[in-house]
């Protein structure tokens, strides 16, 4: 990839005036990205009146944090969406990373057939699944059960992700698994003792991926699921009541929805910048 | 150890691309065989079907005495060196090297014993723990030759294994290879299209074009004796020149003429050309046949100099004559010659080539 220097861009400025250029520039951008966030924790360390005067008040709590954990329904949800999470991205890894590999390595009828499948897939506006996938659900009794909301999950994981990971072996070269090939191991062994483990930084970058997609997902998950099987962001937007708005507690459940993806990206981070670069 | 044997082999890709055209091959026990041909002529894909990465549209691969036709890679007891190394990145040198014979399930302690030997023959004991991209290309391939050796395989493949190294380090590695050939000696084929490397490293010497064996022969056959005008331009550094030319017999002294050039040619080529006179046909002359000065009578004309390229050891001269330009090498380094002087070069007797312009088969004497 060709990088422009900084010396490059804009010559006519002086060192220090880019310098502080870029500085300003960067500064608003992690502005611009990070403000809604700041906003959200202040607002879920409010008191209940204070949750519209956030910018003024002055007294802080962690009620509604502790509000928030003793419900049942908004603990369960927590579960619920890093066990869906965690499910669907482990089940969609083991096709995803396949069905790349084969779209890479193989030109044959069968992946051509593959490849425009996914490509009609992924036209498919989003929001035109989910009424189909709630009557297929329902006919095959799946709907509100884990499994209802995952199968849809890997199917759109698979036809997102089979093309990043497509990417990502079509930058392997292929000769190594003809080394492997010759030296006793079948095309299946060669993929799985030699690609699969070169590709790792990918597939940990596409693990994290899919797993932040799932957790953050929310049309699915609320036409897919009932009361039996809360996810987060579901329970999160039923704040909204007739009885009004408890910002406070949304904004406390939004910054514990938070963490769990922070976390994966703060980890994951090396992984999906490794992998993005392979 | 295995004798190989290609017969009518074909590669189709689709109904349009013909890569691999009738090619039959016999190549010895233990013999170091080259393909060589530009890019291609289709010298990968006979070595990759060799291997079994490719399927074959028709005809037989024998490998000792088994058909090998439809044996998977992994059963056709080969051991291969590709041009990017294809070294197992996420494995260390030992693994790489112990991969093989792991997967055929030999003793851990056996595994050992022939890694360090091998390791022993290519330098690679300091290496053993580090991992393929800790190393420089030199050494990646040498690592890739070393997981070959250890297999004890009975044929050695090399797709163009030194393309990728510098000038200097493919000169070294090119002896390295030799070095190996002579110490484990197996049946080897090696596929490159550096005429250099196919010379110096071939027992026998296969030029390859548009899918067709053009000649096999040792290197000194393809050298001297080229089967067409192809394998004597592709044949050499710098390549041969080619003068369009009309044949004059006359008063029993048969000539060459062209702008510029009239070479009297001597008896035994004469009787050859006695077909041709008055036709034209294609002069060939190597650029090391041709000296500076008057050489042997009736072998010599006058060339103006175009391009001076002073090597140390000797000058390379680019010349024009008439319309043509004729290289011509073996100039000493201290002759005085610039840019637009007029020289006088003879070409050496008995080194003429003459080719039918239509066919492009050599006359010969």
């Amino acid at each position: 990839m060709a990088m422009v220097k900084r010396s490059e861009f804009l010559p006519w400025l002086p060192a220090v005036g880019r310098k502080t250029l870029f500085a300003l520039v960067l500064a608003f951008i992690c502005f611009a990205f990070a403000f809604p966030v700041l906003w959200l924790i202040l607002t879920s360390l409010r008191p209940e009146s204070g949750v519209y005067y956030v910018h003024r008040g002055t007294d802080f709590t962690l009620a509604s944090f502790a509000e928030v954990l003793s419900d049942e329904r908004i603990v369960s949800a927590f579960l619920n969406s890093a066990l869906i999470s965690t499910l669907a991205t482990v089940f969609s890894l083991l096709v995803t990373v396949s069905s790349g590999y084969m779209l890479s390595r193989f030109t044959g009828p069968a992946s051509r057939i593959w490849f425009g499948t996914i490509y009609v897939f992924r036209c498919v506006p989003y929001i035109s699944w989910v009424l189909p996938l709630y009557f297929v659900t329902q006919s095959w009794g799946i709907y509100d059960t884990y499994i209802g909301l995952l199968l849809p999950h890997i199917a759109v994981h698979i036809c997102f992700f089979s093309w990043l990971m497509k990417g990502f072996f079509d930058g392997i070269d292929p000769s190594m698994e003809y080394a492997a090939m010759i030296d006793g191991c079948t095309r299946w062994g060669a993929f799985i003792r030699v690609a699969v483990p070169s590709a790792l930084p990918a597939i940990s970058a596409l693990a994290v991926l899919c797993w932040l997609f799932t957790w953050n997902e929310f049309l699915f998950a609320l036409i897919l699921t009932g009361n039996r099987v809360p996810v987060i962001t579901v329970v999160m937007a039923q704040f909204v009541t007739e009885m009004g708005l408890r910002w406070n507690l949304m904004a406390a459940t939004a910054v514990m929805a938070l963490v769990p993806a922070f976390l994966v990206a703060l980890f994951g981070q090396k992984y999906v910048i490794r992998g993005l670069r392979i | 150890m295995a004798a190989i044997s290609l017969q009518k082999l074909n590669k189709h890709y689709g109904s349009v691309f013909h890569a691999v055209k009738d090619v039959d091959l016999e190549i010895a026990d233990k013999e170091f065989v080259a393909l060589v041909g530009p890019s291609g002529c289709g010298k990968s894909t006979t070595l990759r079907m060799i291997a079994g990465l490719e399927d074959i549209s028709s005809g037989d691969i024998r490998i000792g005495d088994k058909v090998v036709n439809h044996l998977p890679p992994r059963d056709r007891d080969i051991a291969m060196v590709f041009q990017n190394y294809a070294l197992y990145q996420h494995m260390s040198v030992y693994d790489n090297l112990a991969f093989g014979l792991r997967n055929k399930k030999t003793p851990e302690a056996e595994i050992k014993a022939a890694i360090d030997r091998a390791a022993g023959m290519l330098g690679l004991h300091d290496l053993m723990q580090r991992k393929p991209k800790q190393l420089s290309g030199g050494q990646q391939q040498r690592v890739a030759l070393g997981r070959c050796i250890v297999r004890n395989p009975q044929v050695f493949l090399f797709d163009e294994p030194l393309s990728n190294l510098d000038a200097k380090l493919r000169a070294q590695m090119r002896i390295e290879i030799k070095r190996l050939h002579a110490a484990i000696p197996t049946t080897s084929v090696f596929v490159t299209h550096d005429q250099v490397e196919a010379m110096t490293l071939g027992d026998r010497v296969v030029i390859m074009r548009d899918g067709r064996v053009q000649q096999i022969g040792t290197p000194l056959q393809v050298y001297g004796k080229p089967a067409n005008k192809f394998v004597a331009g592709f044949i050499g550094a710098p390549a041969m020149n080619f003068i369009d030319v009309t044949v004059r017999s006359d008063a029993g002294l048969t000539s060459i003429e062209a702008e510029g050039l009239r070479l009297t040619v001597g008896l035994a080529e004469a009787s050859a050309l006695a077909a041709y006179n008055g036709r034209r046909l294609i002069l060939g002359v190597r650029p090391e046949h041709l000296v500076l000065g008057d050489g042997a009578p009736g072998l010599g004309f006058d060339a103006r100099v175009e391009v001076v390229e002073q090597l140390g050891s000797e000058i390379l001269l680019e010349t024009r004559v008439g319309g043509a330009s004729v290289t011509a090498a073996r100039v000493p380094a201290e002759s005085v010659i610039a840019r637009g002087d007029q020289v006088r070069l003879s070409a050496q007797p008995g080194r003429l080539h003459f080719f039918d312009p239509e066919t492009e088969l050599p006359i010969s004497a």
